[in-house]
């Protein structure tokens, strides 16, 4: 049997400027469509090109987008954890009923009062934590599936926060943690920076740290990256207890923002980080993605659901929206893959 | 392997025993068993702890099912109730529409069912007590028309209506009746968006996105208190001070009144939770012993209710009240959560 030569020559004759110039547009498209769709929204809406409106969307990404990130180094890992919104809740909810004053809040005061927010984010981190570790647990030691074990966790930790407010709200946070939410910078509230700033240490730790490296080699191949010497139980473990404690700032970051929690706090967060997490670039095999992309996923849903807050579509259009989005995600990738096999 | 079994067989008696104890003791009519549809809503969860209550005051155990906003699951819940025989079901149905089937299959059974805060009346039922979701949209109106009129001179404005979930009827019934009676006046604009899952967070992105487009915003209308508390985080968030934007609310749930006080919320509607669950436990030895119910005014914790027979069967109205500054603190509004003690009596 002989190979068929190519049938286009393109690959060959591409000039390396070109070939990489198609290269970056590839690993970045995600931004792309969002620049675009940006500027279509812009031209088309209604008030929503203004630095607000953009500012809004950066603000309403704090959420998912953090949730994303853990999300997204589990699923790197080659793994799920499906905990992770019921963990933003549970940390909402203990901060709340900490330090909150109304309602079921506790009221706790501290002296000076700004310890308030270490001890929070503390609690929240700590939580998380915890959470993560139980998911670890079971998953790594007793070899159960991570869908099974996660999916457990969605549920009985949503039920613990049902327990510990008992349906009821806990309402008006402290000065110092609600400074978090109404103090702004370049319109941006601090929390939403605190968010970006978590994807750009995160995303530095999965490209270039070890713990990154060897995490996306144990998402591609468990077996093999074991065979290297990589100590795949220990690094899957950390992972899921950060998964756990970055949902916990997430929950941190909720109810700093709605300056408390109610029992349902949350609740839809999960299939949108799945959706930023996939239309980001992740493949849910494991193995492959990159945070950066996932931000722009985030940015790029936040994006659409604030263009359907300006415009006089049916809110129950979102979910459509987002569904095909995250199918256009998938479709592009195998495009993706498609050019690049091509141009190797 | 004797002396086991004989020890295994002492302790099932024990706690046979045990578990049957109460309801023996407290020599009690029945059981009735309360669908409520979720438990992530303090108007629902007090709802619970006052039916509870009030039908131990008339002698009936109660058992709570929570349906987690799910039709589906309510649905099954009712099959299973119905195949235990209760006494009688008191149901706030998740869906107005599916859960027909279900009421109608219980009082073919023998069953009666009472229908509490959402009325149902595409099917008879023994029993409803509600406030009226229409009515709670129909005394905000009154209510806005009143804030608009005091800040504007006349009726007019723009007004953001933050809805709950659109698939829940009860949001899209508070939602008719307030526009209905703000048709009225064409000086006012309503945009009216719906927070996905009664989710406090969404309603805060609609209010911060909606500032911005729509910066000479009036007032703001939320469905249910928990949002109020997001939206004012956005506004507070904005710059915003306690009156700059005049904010309504609805269900009268312990964290909108805590608004009022603050000065945030200039309004909130109250659902009458406690006399809603009383009425129910006032009738219920009518109900489950099958004897005719008069219509007529009937008083309910000491407020004067409304009892008709509707094509749909006993219904017993009872008005929601506007809550503001001057009369936040009265015990009588659930979101004080000073439950009555005063035991509930049968009607005779």
């Amino acid at each position: 049997m002989t190979a068929e030569a190519p049938t286009s020559s393109l690959p060959a004759a591409m000039p390396l400027r070109t070939r990489a110039m198609v290269e970056f547009v590839l690993e970045n498209l995600v931004w792309f469509i969002l620049a675009i769709v940006l500027a279509v929204f812009s031209a088309t809406i209604p008030h929503y090109f203004q630095l607000s409106i953009f500012a809004n969307i950066v603000e309403q990404s704090t959420f998912v987008g953090t949730l994303s990130i853990g999300l997204a180094l589990v699923i790197i890992a080659g793994h799920l954890d499906l905990s992770v919104e019921s963990t933003l809740g549970l940390s909402a909810m203990t901060t709340s009923i900490l330090f909150a004053s109304s309602g079921i809040g506790m009221g706790l005061t501290l002296t000076p009062e700004w310890l308030a927010i270490p001890a929070s984010l503390l609690a929240s981190l700590v939580m998380g934590a915890l959470i993560g570790a139980s998911n670890a647990f079971l998953v790594i030691r007793l070899q159960l599936s991570a869908f099974i074990v996660t999916l457990a966790s969605f549920l009985w930790v949503r039920g613990l926060v049902l327990v510990m407010s008992h349906g009821r709200s806990a309402q008006g946070l402290p000065p110092p943690l609600r400074s978090i939410a109404i103090t702004n910078f370049l319109e941006v509230p601090l929390y939403a920076w605190l968010s970006v700033l978590c994807f750009i240490v995160f995303a530095f730790i999965l490209r270039r740290t070890p713990y990154g490296r060897h995490l996306t080699l144990i998402g591609g191949n468990a077996v093999a990256a074991f065979r290297t010497g990589i100590a795949v139980d220990r690094l899957t473990a950390i992972t899921f207890i950060l998964t756990g404690a970055i949902a916990g700032l997430a929950g941190w970051f909720l109810a700093i923002r709605t300056s408390g929690a109610s029992a349902n706090l949350g609740t839809g967060m999960l299939f949108q980080a799945f959706a930023a997490v996939v239309i980001g670039g992740v493949s849910l095999k494991g193995g492959v993605g990159k945070l950066s992309g996932v931000y722009a996923g985030v940015l790029l849903l936040s994006s659409i659901n604030t263009a359907i807050n300006l415009m006089n579509v049916p809110a129950e259009y979102t979910l459509i929206i987002h569904g095909g989005l995250v199918l256009a995600a998938v479709l592009l990738d195998t495009l993706k893959l498609a050019i690049r096999q091509r141009l190797a | 392997m004797k002396k086991l079994l004989k020890s295994l067989l002492m302790a099932g008696a024990v706690a046979t025993l045990s578990f049957a104890g109460p309801a023996a003791q407290a020599e009690m009519k029945g059981k009735i068993y309360y669908m409520v549809p979720t438990l992530l809503d303090e108007f629902q969860t007090e709802s619970v702890k006052a039916i509870e209550k009030f039908m131990k005051d008339v002698g009936y155990e109660t058992q709570t099912l929570n349906a987690d906003n799910k039709a589906d699951v309510q649905q099954s819940q009712m099959n299973d109730v119905i195949a235990l025989k209760p006494a009688a079901i008191v149901l706030a149905a998740v869906d107005f529409d599916a859960l027909k089937a279900s009421i109608e299959k219980a009082r073919a059974a023998g069953i009666p069912v009472m229908i509490f805060d959402r009325q149902i009346v595409s099917t008879p039922s023994d029993l409803t007590s509600v406030a009226g979701t229409v009515e709670i949209g129909y005394v905000a109106a009154g209510e806005i028309q009143r804030l608009l009129k005091e800040k504007k001179g006349e009726v007019k404005g723009k007004i953001l209506q933050v809805l709950g979930d659109p698939a829940d009827p009860y949001t899209l019934d508070i939602q008719k009746g307030f526009e209905e009676k703000m048709k009225a006046f064409p000086g006012v604009t309503i945009i009216s968006k719906p927070a996905k899952d009664w989710e406090a967070s969404n309603a805060g992105t609609i209010v911060a996105d909606q500032l911005v487009a729509n910066p000479d915003i009036d007032l703001i209308f939320v469905h249910a208190a928990h949002l109020a508390v997001a939206a004012v985080a956005s506004m507070e968030a904005k710059g915003k001070k306690p009156g700059d934007i005049m904010l309504v609310s609805s269900n009268g749930a312990p964290v909108g009144l805590d608004l009022i006080r603050k000065g945030w919320e200039q309004v909130e509607v109250e659902q009458p939770l406690y006399a809603q669950a009383a009425a129910l436990a006032m009738f219920a030895d009518k109900i489950v012993n099958k004897q005719p119910i008069k219509p007529g005014k009937y008083t309910v914790l000491g407020l004067e209710s409304e009892l008709a027979i509707e094509k749909w069967g006993a219904n017993i109205k009872i008005p929601g009240a506007a809550i503001t500054k001057d009369n936040v603190d009265v015990p009588k509004f659930w979101g004080n959560l000073k439950a009555p003690t005063e035991p509930v009596k049968s009607v005779e």
